[in-house]
């Protein structure tokens, strides 16, 4: 079974590649993108999910940090909701232009978020949590998104 | 293990990299200036003052004010660990680097000594201040990726390539221009461009350019190997131009082969990308992958015509392939911080970072740079094109002023209105 890390840093690659078919979409017609955007928001949130309600919770009881990077992470999520949120509500108002510069946003407040992660937090995450690694790798897997 | 890069204030504030974006283009302008005042022929030899003082101009106010504000803002993600002091380093070493131009620029075509004395302060400190800094920072850490190798190789070059630009300047403070002051300026521009420029831009596309536009990562071999395979062949040309200059050709086809693979990689990857989007970046990009092909195949070539073309190679070089990758940066760095920090203020209604920067504007700027690029080129063989080509440049910088700047008078007009604590609409 693969690492926290692995896990984790291949659903970041996961997640971008619904973000790029919601683009595209939305290249060729922004009505037709609503499916792909509520399908990028939802496996996005499922990756939120996974860290906030799982890893974040073991991390976070196991070195005592809950202030440390943990806090910092669900605040950049927090952040990225909101422009999630605003991305529906570009399509919904037919504003092409707003949906892909909330994109352009999003990408990048994302990609630097997931560098944060990937070579910080994960590595962290994995030093601390190795002894359970299968057992949260299946919690995350399992997860329902609420 | 770190923690810094993490916590919440971990992003250094904004005006700790914006000084150093709103500076860079006038430097642009002032190098425009001088050369649309100055004679084709003067300017095709690198020795000459004016080339020299153009070149750096360019090279240390617009290419080195960028790299040096971006890394202020990218060491804390990219590392995980903040700068010592940033807020101390990023304003001191920028009022440093600053007057220190200004100084070589009027010292050196003043020939006034002191004043070039004070460019020597100047910038040895400025720059000393902000490198010793980041080395710090880069010191700490513990997972230590391509991109972090990459960078803290630049920084070697650097540190040497700034040494190097001291002496070169004491010659000029002491007037003793001698065969050694020709051996160091070649060994300190070679390595300026190659090692500090060269290997910083590969080493931080290794994570932008997958990011940004979700193109396919770069092969490992290309992540774990390039960066020391330049860096040999760097120190390789340095022996071999101090000890056996028949060889210096092979060590250069060593370099310029890496540099034309990574600039052919660029192209593919962005022709394999996975978001649709072509905005200013990507045509940047694309600009800097064949003016790269270009130089390099240019800096072989001109071995044979005793170096007739090496002001050629530096534009192709230095203004092709460098400075759009710096400009397509300032593009996408700029509107982000400034979202950015306003929504770490707690600003929701804010504009999205197209609204920022016109579109319009932007591809304006990048049709009169690219215009100007070319311009230059011909202007060897067509001396009348010159002042065209320099007025094409003077408009792009002043146009990429004022694209900088739109962004941050948004940041302060939303800071003076509050636009979410607006409460008119419940009147």
């Amino acid at each position: 079974m693969s690492t926290i890390k692995e896990f984790l840093t291949s659903d970041h690659g996961r997640c971008d590649e619904y973000f790029a078919d919601m683009e595209k979409n939305a290249t060729e017609s922004l009505e037709g993108a609503k499916e792909s955007c509520e399908a990028f928001i939802h496996e996005t949130e499922k990756h939120f999910q996974m860290e906030e309600r799982v890893m974040f919770e073991e991390f976070e009881s196991k070195t005592g940090m809950t202030e440390g990077p943990t806090a910092m992470m669900r605040h950049e999520h927090a952040q990225m909701r909101g422009l999630m949120a605003q991305m529906l509500e570009a399509i919904e108002a037919g504003n092409k232009d707003k949906f892909f510069g909330t994109t352009e946003t999003f990408m990048i407040l994302q990609q630097q978020h997931n560098m944060k992660e990937e070579q910080m937090l994960y590595p962290m995450a994995q030093q601390h949590l190795s002894a359970e690694s299968d057992r949260i790798i299946d919690m995350m897997s399992s997860l329902i998104v609420e | 293990m770190e923690l810094n890069g993490l916590s919440i204030d971990q992003a250094p504030p904004l005006s700790a990299p914006i000084r150093f974006f709103v500076t860079a283009p006038l430097f642009g302008l002032i190098a425009g200036i001088l050369m649309f005042f100055n004679d084709s022929s003067v300017l095709m030899g690198r020795f000459a003052v004016d080339s020299i003082v153009i070149a750096h101009a360019l090279t240390i106010g617009f290419l080195g004010f960028t790299m040096l504000g971006a890394l202020t803002q990218m060491l804390p993600v990219l590392v995980g660990a903040k700068m010592p002091r940033v807020e101390f380093v990023a304003k001191y070493s920028y009022i440093l680097l600053t007057l220190g131009l200004l100084s070589m620029i009027f010292g050196m075509l003043a020939q006034n000594a002191i004043v070039t004395s004070m460019a020597a302060f100047g910038l040895g400190g400025g720059f000393l201040m902000m490198i010793g800094s980041m080395a710090i920072a880069l010191k700490g850490v513990k997972n230590f990726t391509p991109t972090v190798k990459a960078i803290s190789t630049s920084l070697v070059f650097a540190t040497l390539v700034v040494f190097m630009g001291l002496f070169l300047l004491y010659s000029y403070i002491v007037q003793d221009i001698n065969e050694l002051h020709m051996i160091i300026a070649n060994i300190h521009s070679v390595w300026a461009v190659f090692g500090f420029a060269g290997i910083l831009i590969i080493g931080v596309a290794f994570q932008v350019l997958p990011m940004f536009y979700v193109a396919p990562k770069f092969k490992s071999f290309c992540k774990k190997r390039v960066v020391w395979l330049i860096s040999t062949g760097l120190v390789m040309w340095l022996l071999f131009t101090l000890f056996k200059e028949e060889w210096t050709l092979f060590a250069k086809l060593w370099i310029a082969t890496f540099f034309w693979a990574f600039a052919t990689t660029v192209w593919l990857k962005l022709n394999k990308r996975r978001r649709p989007i072509s905005d200013v970046t990507v045509w940047y990009w694309r600009t800097a992958s064949i003016f790269l092909t270009l130089g390099s195949f240019l800096w072989i070539f001109d071995e044979y015509f005793k170096h007739e073309y090496v002001v050629m190679v530096g534009i192709l070089i230095g203004g092709g392939f460098i400075m759009s990758i710096m400009v397509g940066m300032i593009y996408k760095v700029v509107p982000f911080l400034v979202w950015f920090h306003l929504n770490g203020m707690g600003y929701m209604s804010i504009p999205t970072m197209n609204e920022m920067i016109s579109k319009k504007l932007s591809y304006l700027q990048f049709g009169t740079f690219l215009a100007s690029l070319i311009g230059f080129v011909f202007a060897f063989y067509v001396p009348e094109l010159l002042q065209i080509s320099s007025l094409s440049f003077i408009i792009s910088m002043l146009l990429l002023e004022y694209n900088v700047i739109a962004p941050i008078l948004v940041y302060r007009k939303i800071l003076k209105t509050k636009p979410d604590f607006d409460m008119s609409a419940f009147k």
